[in-house]
């Protein structure tokens, strides 16, 4: 009796002894400045584990080339080296972050005539490996130049004096990326009708990939009412124009936009194929935080504001929420993995943040504000989880089931794992198994599947159970109808006799 | 002729959509309780639809459960149905009571009532592919209550085809009249509790002995 209550004590004390440590390091979360979470199968925010973990703060005296001045870029080329659109400085910064050292500073570079040209404010860049090229958008001298990495001009893009280009508009270059073939894009400051896209050779092909306007009510009734109009009237009154893309990234073959629009719903993030069609638009998703988060001391809705994209070399897809200072992470079938960074002073928080890149297994997010790179690392439950979904998203089912069983084992609410699991059930042909996890996921139309095959197997097991089960129902059926037919008979016989008599 | 008991006039009054409640009148059938028990099904129906659906085909917010609107879905809506009618059809020389109104209408209802229960059953046997099966059961459920509901109306107050369509128009208005009074009565009634608590609570911190 005395031991078993001792026992009882001992437990009491460890279990209280884990749940505080449990909390405290939930609470600390190994010095990241903000509390992890994730989204459950119905929506709701819960605590989660962090898939990244603030590893430093880059700063430009660290790289020994005098502190960054509101950058606005940054880009990684295959081989690791990092460009910096180092705005406020006027220059481009090549450096190897892995090592803190400058591989060139580019001030200005050399026109094919031999002329020298500065840069002023560039805010965007972009490298392509195969050709060795530097693309960068020189927003206040209104070009993009297209250099090779020693600093000479190959070619330099100015504003296209087309037809289809409005010639009152100055030419503010913000973002630039080039695909294989060598075609550039450009996103404009002030043009909301998508991306310019210029030819290898600098020609204007037109623009490429511009946002819907979303068909609010207002719009339709605007809209309706337009049909009585004057064409004077129609002329002055305000027009419905979709928001610009703010930042784009290029992956695979693919390119993917963001818009920073905050009152946006629809085309916040976009998948566009070479002819500029949206590959997600059929699909019903949604990116950032669910509930758009009231703050009663600034009056003010923080909605979702993505200001840049990044596509990691396994296809996951980084989206930079501004107004909150997140990253969320999201794999090629846009479900949400992590989400990363809050807006704060300390490492790990972000004042301005600008861009987001990843490379091998870090994060790195620039403020443009704080004038500071900030280093991610991918904690193990993050390498887990990023070895699943690479499996999985190459097809790789049943042997991405330990990894996302390695995941559950960590963390029992991580939706996207049970989706994992039942998928790769699926594929085993373990269809009991596989409805149970695609419940837990929520995930209708793999338990459809599962629910098939579970449903041919059960027959096929049962046929004979089944068949006389139903001869025999329909025997019975048919008896008990003729009993009941000559006993109602029998019945009316003998009122009929009763009335007679 | 026609010496039927309760549970046949029900089975006569489903499958005689024309005749069925003119008979039904004449010979002074239909049961309080039945129509009740009508009523109740429906209820545990609406519930059933609304949480023990095939995985497959609708995913439930099983987080929580909160029974008024599946009490609002059919017993709510039942009555201000059957109130409604017999509000408007009395100025309107119908010739029905509210007894009766209510034991047509809810015998109108079993269709309707037995769509849910088969759909529920059904999508835990039928696959996306086979959702058809269930869309057409489904419309014949809906069409076949609305066909009765129109006849039980009819029958009820001994009106021409017409007339029986304006009643029915004026009572879905009457329906959203009385439904938008009760609303407006209940959130009185909640500010009249918050006025009284919040006396209640000032008195208590105020009269401390």
């Amino acid at each position: 009796m005395r031991s078993k209550l001792k026992r009882c004590i001992a437990a009491l004390t460890a279990f209280a002894a884990l749940a505080s440590h449990g909390m405290t390091s939930a609470a600390a979360a190994e010095g990241a400045p903000y509390e992890s979470y994730n989204y459950d199968r119905w929506g709701d925010a819960i605590p989660s584990q962090a898939g990244y973990m603030p590893e430093r703060t880059l700063l430009g005296n660290d790289l020994g080339i005098g502190a960054f001045e509101s950058p606005g870029d940054f880009f990684f080329d295959s081989d690791g080296l990092l460009y910096i659109a180092d705005t406020g400085n006027d220059r481009v910064v090549a450096a190897d972050v892995e090592n803190d050292s400058v591989r060139h500073v580019y001030h200005s570079f050399i026109m094919p005539d031999g002329s020298e040209t500065a840069l002023k404010q560039p805010s965007g860049v972009y490298v392509s490996a195969e050709k060795g090229l530097i693309y960068i958008a020189d927003t206040e001298n209104a070009r993009v130049l297209i250099s090779d990495l020693d600093g000479n001009v190959q070619l330099e893009i100015t504003k296209p004096d087309s037809e289809v280009f409005d010639q009152k508009r100055t030419f503010l270059p913000q973002r630039v990326v080039a695909d294989k073939a060598g075609n550039v894009y450009v996103v404009l400051g002030n043009i909301t009708t998508g991306a310019a896209m210029f030819a290898p050779d600098g020609g204007f092909i037109g623009f490429y990939g511009a946002n819907r306007v979303e068909p609010t009510a207002k719009i339709v009734s605007e809209h309706f009412r337009g049909l009585f109009m004057s064409d004077e009237k129609k002329a002055n009154r305000k027009r419905t124009v979709p928001s610009g893309i703010t930042g784009f990234d290029i992956g695979g073959d693919f390119i993917f936009t963001c818009t920073s629009s905050s009152t946006q719903k629809t085309d916040t993030v976009k998948k566009l194929n070479a002819a500029g069609k949206n590959i997600f638009a059929d699909r019903e998703l949604y990116f950032g935080d669910y509930k758009p988060v009231y703050d009663a001391t600034q009056n003010k809705m923080f909605a979702p504001s993505m200001v840049d994209i990044d596509v990691a070399e396994d296809g996951c897809i980084n989206c930079l929420d501004f107004t909150t200072g997140r990253v969320f992470q999201y794999d090629e079938e846009c479900e949400l993995l992590f989400i990363t960074g809050a807006s704060a002073k300390q490492t790990g928080g972000f004042d301005h943040a600008a861009a987001v890149e990843s490379y091998g297994d870090r994060l790195y997010v620039l403020d443009s504000s704080k004038d500071s790179i900030t280093v991610f690392r991918e904690t193990s439950f993050g390498r887990v989880v990023h070895e699943a979904v690479s499996l999985y998203n190459d097809g790789y089912y049943e042997e991405a089931l330990g990894p996302w069983e390695e995941v559950l084992r960590r963390d029992g609410n991580y939706r996207r794992a049970y989706v994992g699991v039942a998928s790769a059930l699926l594929r085993k042909g373990d269809y009991k198994g596989s409805m149970k996890y695609a419940k837990l996921a929520d995930a209708g139309d793999i338990y459809n599947k599962a629910f098939e095959g579970r449903r041919r197997e059960f027959l096929k097991e049962n046929f004979a159970v089944i068949a006389a089960a139903i001869a025999v129902g329909i025997c019975g059926l048919a008896a008990l109808g003729r009993y009941r037919k000559k006993h109602r008979k029998s019945k009316n016989t003998d009122k009929k006799e009763a009335e007679q008599l | 002729m026609m010496d039927l008991t309760q549970k046949q006039w029900v089975g006569h009054a489903l499958t005689h959509p024309v005749e069925g409640f003119e008979d039904m009148r004449w010979k002074k059938a239909g049961s309080l309780k039945i129509a009740l028990l009508i009523i109740v099904l429906l209820f545990f129906g609406e519930i059933a639809y609304g949480r023990l659906y095939g995985f497959q085909f609708y995913v439930s917010y099983d987080k929580t459960f909160n029974i008024i609107p599946y009490i609002v879905r059919s017993f709510v809506l039942f009555a201000v149905w059957v109130t409604g009618n017999w509000s408007v059809c009395t100025l309107l020389d119908g010739e029905g009571t509210l007894r009766n109104i209510c034991i047509y209408s809810a015998y109108a209802l079993i269709p309707y009532t037995a769509q849910l229960y088969i759909n529920v059953l059904l999508s835990h046997f039928l696959v996306r592919d086979e959702y058809v099966f269930m869309q057409i059961i489904e419309l014949i459920g809906v069409g076949w209550t609305a066909l009765l509901l129109f006849s039980a109306i009819k029958s009820v107050h001994q009106y021409s085809f017409r007339k029986t369509v304006l009643a029915l128009l004026l009572t879905v208005a009457a329906m959203l009249i009385m439904l938008f009074l009760l609303v407006l009565f209940m959130s009185l009634i909640q500010q009249i509790y918050i006025f009284i608590s919040t006396v209640y609570t000032e008195l208590s911190y105020r009269a401390k002995v």
